[in-house]
């Protein structure tokens, strides 16, 4: 919503896990501190706020972005996803479940944007390695060692349409 | 007793219990608290590193947008006592810390704290506080708070170190055999300051409720009854007046192990405010503001005969504790046990450390994964490989020829440590095999060798009469109580606590074995002060699963009897003709009754044998009779690029004891994430500071964690060796992993590049420390 | 930390942009990609009056490819840069060290523009953009276009002639025919800062070269153009002690920094290092 002149509260109208937000926040308010304290999403942490940690990783038009790095008001116009979008009522996401076999998790902490960027690293088809390599080299965790997730991003590709492709990127 | 049907539960590689709702993003950290009637802090820091606050103004800031409260050093040093601390070293004078003084002694030193409507409002109005300082210059470092004429931190001490402690082999001895000996190997090891860095920073809710008098904490701790014990203690409270839960934690690593300056004065700040207050550490604070870890520095000596025997080791260990010797598990203990555990699976002569540490314009040091262990592994296994290279001897060879052998065991080692049992050889051995398959040669300008190293460790940590006699004022023994619900449901309960380590899944298995019923009945419930019993030292020291299991499975065993009995009244047979069969008892004569029917019918009392025994509840206090030593030999594979320093881990392998294993996927993971954590103490993590006492790795960009990279598919192999003094078997193993990978590594770069070998005594060896040491041996081209 | 207070506006075009900047009088932050400038304000070391939110303008987001090059629009992400299949085929060298730059998640939001301007001496971008000769075009509504040399508009660290009322609005990067060139690096891990950077462009006929463009990231305060490299190297074979030579003479005209992650004389061996490596492989290449 474009306004002539700067303002340091800014009306928004946001979708997060298909909900809409319409209201206003200060221009300062970071999207991160705007998933968790104003739409009350907690999944998503917030490790470092200089985006290196990845644990406030989300989708932002289906892209893996860190949210400490995002203005809340950037979020307008846009379809912002977070970690409680990936399971159903019953069931995990085929990664969460690997997840849960493999070990991949240990406090939990750095989890949710690992899930988020694995999620978009699945639709967009990249292959097994490319998710390892690629995807969580941009995320820092300090409990599991990585073999874990390592081991759950195999699994879970394996058994998905995604094992027949071999290109690189 | 084997009533029951089920498999056993022990040995299983169990999925966590946790993790479904970790994984749909239902965690519960403490900054996810409903925020609904809170207010925010931000703390306010020292700029400078050593001197006075002179003046501290805070009239602007009070007058800010949002501002409930503004206090500084002369507003909070009236209502608070000091901590004391749990361990001294001895000599040691000062025997407390302050939440507040006007002394500053490290930058990041918390002089105050805004309360504000936000985060963000309570730092706009910090930035208004006027601070006036008499700076004076920085003690930075274990050199220089040694050298004559130091400033010094505390004048009325007239030193800066805190004290001195000699352990084994009188020193006349040491110094004998080092003059006699063929062979002395004489290295000054140092291990750089470390910062934990769990991916969620400490954190607290404090709620002072005027009309209870009741303070009710919420914190990232790993040590809720300790911080409780502290608290009241700061605040002239009643300990029963202050209630502590941990709920998740992201981690820890031994950093949030004591009450911390800046949440007690967020205690203070609700108190005074009869609010709710909650304050986040954000990552410039974790990383230079809050406890970091390690920081020793040490002339070590190994002799030898000159056959390759070991004669005498002797390590004079500095460490360097920082502002203050804090308390919990923090301050001089991880130096005195690095000196303790100098020896490691050997046999000498003679051995001994003798171990002082230092103030320094630091933050203080506490306790880190390995506890000492680490910076001792380091010291010796770097003396045995450098005594290998210069002997010409194989550095496997010369460990088996020294190493305690299984009949040698129980083995106390000079400095008094009572070693248990295993087979030390039969690990290095193993070992060994792995690294002979998996070694790889060298190539163009890439070196590769291969490292070992051995370790025992202290685990399930640490019986009554140990801390007595040493005055530690740290719980040893643990409790564990198991209740069988009126609805049949179980809940265990016990000092423990969970930092993401897997504890609520090991003890569910623990009860569900005993007790005889499916896993999904049982839920283990930690962390609160309200339920969970006693313990100041809960989960620490790699005794969680060990004592917390030992006391869960006397008590599963007994409630398990009591049920039986119960059933067997119900049923009206003997307990020996009862067996439960998925909900139901059976008796042989084909009657049943619900295990739920059963548990009513215990709390109405009904049917019972025992007078006085009502409740479905069994609580066991297991004071451990011995400390239980796990042990390892770790191997590591590198890949040394001449041209640009870069060390790659191309492979690593663990041969590990830890007795009883109860469930192998957890035990693996904390093995492979403390080799993760070890290998980043092995190649990139300091915490650094420049002349001023100024951090000077203050975000992620400078302070280097690993990443998945760094990290190659890590070989495990268990070997078994039950402990004898644990009901159960088990010895522990959180912190096995971190205890052995920069020797190992520093081992494996210095038989790739053996022309460096002898300088390779500073962690982390990141690129450019290597790429100097190649350079001025001539080897980068 | 969280960031100070400012206001925000997000204009639709280039004008109103320069509006805004033009009104703030020095205290107003494009920001673009955020990547840089958001640590910056949660760290408070940025405290801008006004942060002009440059995203929405669609005319910023722009590639534009002919045969005299390449201009990238201030606003286009790297995520886009490494992937664009037209750059690929006309500029690989752009592709490849968008690939050096972070991570995924950061490359999504990273913009060209935003790189440029906050002028990290360790990046990757600015380096290309001095050793390929870019050209910068600035906008301000004083003073209209301007357009400027990289090797000029890098002043030092974080510093570039960029004026406080002035926005990038793109980079163009000329083609250079005939020439072979690409851009290495070592870092500690994939993705992260570079120790030094590498780009390196030559012309070659009958395996001599004839034209040679280099620039370093991360070897001083700003992006170094190698000028001894290149005369080193033009009119040679790529022999092994041409590479020697060229090595030593790029080594002796960077004055790198010693900071927590490296030495200068480490420094100075990474650039060697690259530079030898550079030139070998494109010797193998010229042979095969």
């Amino acid at each position: 919503m474009e306004t002539r002149e700067p303002r340091e509260q800014i009306e928004i109208s946001a979708v997060i896990n298909d909900h809409a937000f319409n209201g206003e926040v200060p221009a300062r308010m970071l999207l991160s501190d705007f998933i968790r304290h104003e739409a009350g999403l907690t999944g998503t942490h917030v490790g470092c706020e200089q985006g290196v940690c990845g644990a406030c990783t989300v989708l932002l038009d289906g892209e893996p972005v860190r949210s400490c790095l995002l203005l809340a008001v950037q979020a307008d116009g846009h379809i912002v996803e977070t970690v409680e979008s990936l399971a159903g009522d019953e069931r995990l996401s085929a990664f969460q479940q690997a997840m849960k076999d493999e070990h991949g998790l240990q406090c939990g902490f750095c989890t949710p944007g690992i899930l988020m960027s694995m999620a978009a690293a699945e639709r967009h088809g990249y292959p097994a390695q490319t998710a390892e390599r690629e995807m969580l080299g941009g995320h820092v965790c300090r409990c599991t060692g990585y073999v874990g997730i390592r081991a759950a991003i195999r699994r879970c590709w394996e058994s998905g349409p995604r094992a027949e492709r071999t290109e690189t990127r | 007793m084997t009533a029951t049907e089920q498999a056993s539960m022990i040995g299983v590689r169990l999925p966590r219990v946790q993790d479904d709702r970790m994984l749909r993003g239902h965690g519960y950290y403490v900054d996810d608290i409903d925020e609904a009637g809170v207010l925010h802090a931000a703390i306010i820091r020292s700029p400078v590193a050593a001197g006075r606050l002179a003046a501290f103004d805070a009239d602007a800031a009070r007058e800010a947008p949002g501002v409930a409260l503004v206090l500084g050093p002369d507003d909070i040093e009236p209502l608070v006592d000091a901590v004391p601390s749990s361990w001294l070293l001895m000599g040691q004078q000062i025997t407390d810390w302050q939440i507040v003084s006007r002394t500053v002694r490290y930058v990041g030193q918390p002089l105050g704290v805004v309360v504000a409507t936000s985060r963000a409002a309570a730092e706009d109005a910090a930035e208004l506080v006027g601070m006036e300082f008499d700076d004076q210059p920085a003690v930075v470092g274990v050199p220089a708070a040694q050298a004559p004429g130091a400033p010094l931190l505390y004048p009325e001490v007239g030193t800066n170190q805190v004290g001195q402690l000699h352990v084994g082999s009188p020193v006349e001895e040491l110094e004998s055999v080092f003059a006699t000996a063929a062979h002395v190997i004489d290295l000054t090891l140092t291990v750089p300051r470390i910062s934990h860095s769990p991916l969620e920073p400490r954190g607290i809710v404090a709620e002072w409720l005027p009309a209870t008098r009741q303070l009710t904490i919420s914190s990232s701790t790993q040590v809720p009854h300790l911080v409780r014990q502290e608290v009241a203690h700061a605040l002239r409270i009643r300990v029963d007046q202050v209630r502590v839960a941990a709920h998740d934690v992201g981690g820890s690593f031994g950093q949030k192990t004591t009450l911390f300056p800046d949440e007690g004065m967020i205690c203070v700040a609700a108190r005074m405010l009869g609010r709710k207050v909650k304050w986040i550490e954000d990552r410039s604070e974790a990383l230079t503001a809050s406890y970091q870890g390690r920081g020793t520095l040490s002339r070590s000596r190994l002799a030898l005969d000159s056959h390759g025997r070991f004669l005498a080791i002797h390590a004079d260990l500095h460490g360097d504790v920082g502002a203050f010797s804090s308390s919990g598990t923090g301050g001089t203990g991880p130096f005195q046990v690095a000196g303790l555990m100098i020896e490691g699976p050997y046999r000498y002569e003679k051995a001994g450390a003798t171990i002082s540490a230092w103030y320094t314009n630091a933050p203080p040091t506490a306790a880190f994964r390995g506890y000492g262990m680490q910076e001792g592994t380091w010291i010796r296994e770097r003396l045995v490989d450098q005594a290998a290279h210069e002997l010409g001897l194989d550095p496997v060879e010369l460990r088996r020829a020294n190493m305690i052998t299984a009949d040698q065991l129980p083995h106390v080692t000079h400095t008094g440590i009572p070693f248990d049992n295993g087979d030390y050889p039969a690990a290095l051995a193993r070992a060994a095999e792995i690294g002979a398959e998996r070694c790889r040669p060298s190539s163009g300008r890439v070196r590769r060798g291969v490292g070992l190293a051995s370790m025992v460790e202290i685990t399930a940590y640490a019986p009554t009469f140990l801390q007595e006699m040493f005055q530690i004022h740290w719980s040893g023994w643990e409790s564990s109580t198991i209740r069988v619900n009126e609805d049949g449901t179980v809940t265990v309960f016990s000092g423990v606590t969970s930092v993401g380590q897997g504890i609520e899944t090991a003890l569910t298995q623990v009860a569900a074995e005993r007790l005889g019923v499916p896993p999904e009945w049982v839920s283990v419930q930690l962390g609160d002060t309200s339920t969970a019993t006693y313990s100041n030292i809960a989960s620490q020291a790699s005794r969680a699963l060990a004592l917390a299991g030992a006391a869960l499975w006397r008590a599963a065993d007994t409630l398990r009897g009591r049920m039986l009995a119960l059933a067997a009244s119900a049923l009206d047979t003997t307990p020996e003709a009862v067996r439960l069969s998925g909900e139901l008892f059976e008796s042989k004569e084909g009657a049943t009754v619900s295990w739920r029917e059963v548990a009513h019918r215990g709390w109405m009392g009904w049917g019972r044998d025992d007078p006085d025994r009502i409740r479905l509840e069994e609580t066991v206090d297991f004071d451990p009779p011995s400390i239980a030593f796990g042990y390892a030999t770790h191997g590591a594979q590198v890949a040394v690029d001449l041209d640009t320093g870069k060390v790659a881990v191309e492979d690593y392998w663990v041969v590990h004891d830890s007795g009883v294993v109860v469930n192998p996927l957890i035990a693996e993971g904390q093995i492979i994430g403390g080799v993760t954590m070890g290998l980043g103490g092995a190649l990139h993590e300091q915490s650094t500071f420049d002349s001023s006492g100024q951090p000077t790795a203050t975000s992620y960009l400078d302070y280097i964690v690993p990443v998945s990279e760094d990290v190659p598919d890590i070989v495990i192999e268990h070997f078994e060796s039950p402990s004898p003094h644990i009901p159960g078997g088990f010895k522990g193993l959180g912190e096995s992993g971190t205890i052995p990978p920069p020797a190992a590594i520093g081992n494996a770069i210095a038989a790739a590049v053996p022309e460096i070998a002898r300088h390779l005594t500073t962690t982390p060896f990141h690129p450019s420390r290597i790429w100097t040491l190649l350079d001025e041996a001539g080897l980068t081209g | 930390m969280k960031p100070p207070r400012f206001s925000y506006i997000a204009p639709r075009s280039v004008e109103h942009a320069l509006e805004v900047l033009a009104a703030s009088e020095e205290d107003a932050a494009v920001l673009a990609g955020g990547q840089s400038l958001v640590p910056l304000l949660n760290m408070r070391f940025a405290r801008p009056e006004v942060v002009v939110d440059i995203n929405g303008i669609a005319a910023l987001d722009t590639i534009d490819i002919t045969s005299q090059g390449v201009t990238l629009g201030a606003t286009v992400r790297l995520s886009r840069v490494e992937t664009d299949p037209g750059l690929r085929a006309s500029m690989p060298v752009l592709p490849q060290a968008a690939s050096f730059v972070a991570h995924p998640q950061i490359r999504n939001r990273t913009t060209v523009g935003g790189t440029l301007c906050h002028a990290d001496a360790a990046a990757e971008l600015p380096a290309l953009a001095v050793a390929l000769g870019a050209r910068l075009h600035l906008r301000s509504l004083a003073r209209g276009t301007r357009t400027e040399n990289a090797e000029d508009f890098f002043l030092g660290t974080f510093s570039t002639t960029k004026a406080g009322d002035e926005l990038l609005v793109a980079a163009e990067f000329p083609r250079h025919d005939g020439y072979w060139v690409g851009y290495d690096e070592v870092a500690r891990r994939h993705g992260d800062f570079p120790f030094v950077g590498l780009c390196l462009a030559l012309r070659m006929a009958d395996g001599i070269v004839t034209a040679a463009r280099a620039a370093a990231a991360g070897a001083g305060p700003r992006p170094v153009r190698l000028a001894a490299l290149e005369s080193e190297l033009t009119g040679q074979r790529l022999t092994s002690s041409v590479a020697e030579a060229a090595a030593e003479a790029a080594a002796a005209e960077v004055d790198p920094p010693t900071d927590n992650h490296g030495t200068a004389a480490f420094r100075r061996g990474i650039l060697r290092t690259l530079v030898r490596r550079m030139t070998t492989s494109q010797a193998k290449q010229e042979a095969a």
